[in-house]
């Protein structure tokens, strides 16, 4: 019987090699996307590896309090306008000393998208090689869920209130991923939660792809305080994400786009809104000009998968990560 | 804690050496995940999906979470395929 249930075992248990650098009581809200994606790095990545990162909901932990520490990794604390620039300085020092290191970025969507947007979009431009995983939890949640760049449309937030002026965030969200892909950087990829092995493989290859150049995670990781969710949706809220378009799955090896996960038949967007009351108030006019921005998105990286599997890449970009 | 050969490039000012912090999460916790072993199939779901990672295997029959730690979130119970782990109040514990 003991045999018979072993061979059903989740093919995600075998990528987690390495042991768990953290402590077990450590200090997130219940149910955190970030929680489980933090813990799952180290044991794909393996426990040497170093994590540069900034003021944001993941500092805390990784950062550590008074003297003591949460975890057993090495850690780099930055400010949030210098985050790619600092990881590149310990990129080139490990260079230069000889040693032979996996640097990880691990920054919130505010650093990624707009506080550090000019350091990571010079890391990606000088191919420093080094892994930057961007945690996008739609928001600056830890110093009390105000907007970013990259909160959807219509998503209250303590910026962005629901009242009789305001119904919620009025402009449109930004896509991290497709700006990133744009640079023609080694590898570019998004994943979420739900899908771990997809993730599993993903960091994997980035930490391949990292010989050439840099490379750029962008993790969709909600937060069910700041969404006003229920805890036990965390997982679900990411698949529904996915099987609505909401946030697909693709990666880029040198800017050619290949979807990872086609959806055959998405689902509407409200099957994705409903699990949140960040986005209750919402009507069916504005949920139309969300799902219209999630189809045209969806769209346009359909129509780049397609066009750059066709048109043959330069030879220059070919050969960028062999010459640095 | 595993070994700290890591470390060998830091200085004598590093704490490294000190046992990690640890906060008493289980008390924060107002369900209680129970799993069902006869429903267990062994599938892994709840131990991967777990954001504490306090599932753990019981001689290869079933899961089990550490209640030391466990927060209370849900995502086992929502995420288990056969649902045989039910979330259970914190009150009908009490003695």
């Amino acid at each position: 019987m003991a045999e018979k249930k072993q061979g059903r075992l989740t093919k995600v248990l075998d990528y987690l090699k390495h042991d768990d650098p953290f402590s077990k009581g450590v200090a997130f809200c219940p149910g955190c996307g970030l929680e489980l994606l933090l813990r799952f790095i180290p044991r794909v990545l393996g426990n040497d590896i170093v994590i540069t990162g900034t003021p944001s909901c993941s500092a805390p932990v990784l950062l550590g309090q008074n003297n003591q520490s949460w975890h057993t990794l090495s850690y780099f604390g930055t400010l949030m306008t210098g985050a790619a620039a600092n990881a590149t300085g310990l990129v080139r020092y490990y260079r230069k000393a000889g040693i032979d290191n996996t640097v990880v970025c691990f920054n919130g969507d505010g650093t990624a998208n707009d506080i550090g947007f000019g350091n990571l979009s010079g890391a990606a431009e000088r191919n420093e090689p080094f892994i930057y995983i961007c945690y996008d939890n739609e928001g600056y949640m830890n110093t009390g869920i105000q907007k970013s760049g990259t909160t959807p449309f219509g998503a209250t937030t303590t910026t962005t209130p629901y009242g009789t002026v305001h119904r919620g965030k009025n402009l449109r969200r930004m896509n991290l991923g497709l700006k990133m892909a744009m640079n023609k950087i080694p590898y570019t990829a998004t994943a979420t939660l739900s899908d771990l092995e997809d993730l599993a493989k993903k960091l994997l290859k980035a930490k391949e792809a990292k010989e050439r150049g840099f490379c750029f995670l962008h993790v969709f990781a909600p937060c069910p305080t700041g969404w006003g969710a229920d805890p036990a949706d965390t997982i679900e809220i990411c698949r529904r994400a996915v099987k609505s378009n909401y946030f697909p799955l693709w990666e880029a090896e040198n800017g050619r786009i290949r979807m990872t996960k086609t959806v055959k038949k998405p689902k509407p967007v409200d099957t994705y809104t409903k699990l949140m009351k960040k986005f209750n108030h919402m009507t069916e006019a504005d949920m139309k000009i969300l799902q219209d921005d999630v189809e045209y998105e969806y769209c346009l990286l359909g129509g780049l998968s397609v066009l750059e599997a066709e048109c043959q890449l330069p030879v220059s970009v070919k050969d960028q990560g062999e010459a640095s | 804690m595993s070994s700290n050969h890591y470390f060998k490039h830091e200085g004598p000012w590093s704490d490294a050496g000190d046992p990690l912090m640890c906060t008493d999460t289980g008390d924060w916790r107002t369900k209680r995940p129970v799993v069902d072993k006869e429903k267990c199939i062994f599938c892994g779901f709840c131990a991967i999906y777990c954001p504490i990672q306090v599932m753990v295997m019981q001689s290869d029959t079933h899961f089990e979470a550490n209640l030391d730690f466990c927060k209370g979130c849900g995502i086992c119970a929502k995420e288990c395929p056969k649902g045989a782990i039910t979330m259970i109040s914190e009150g009908e514990f009490v003695s």
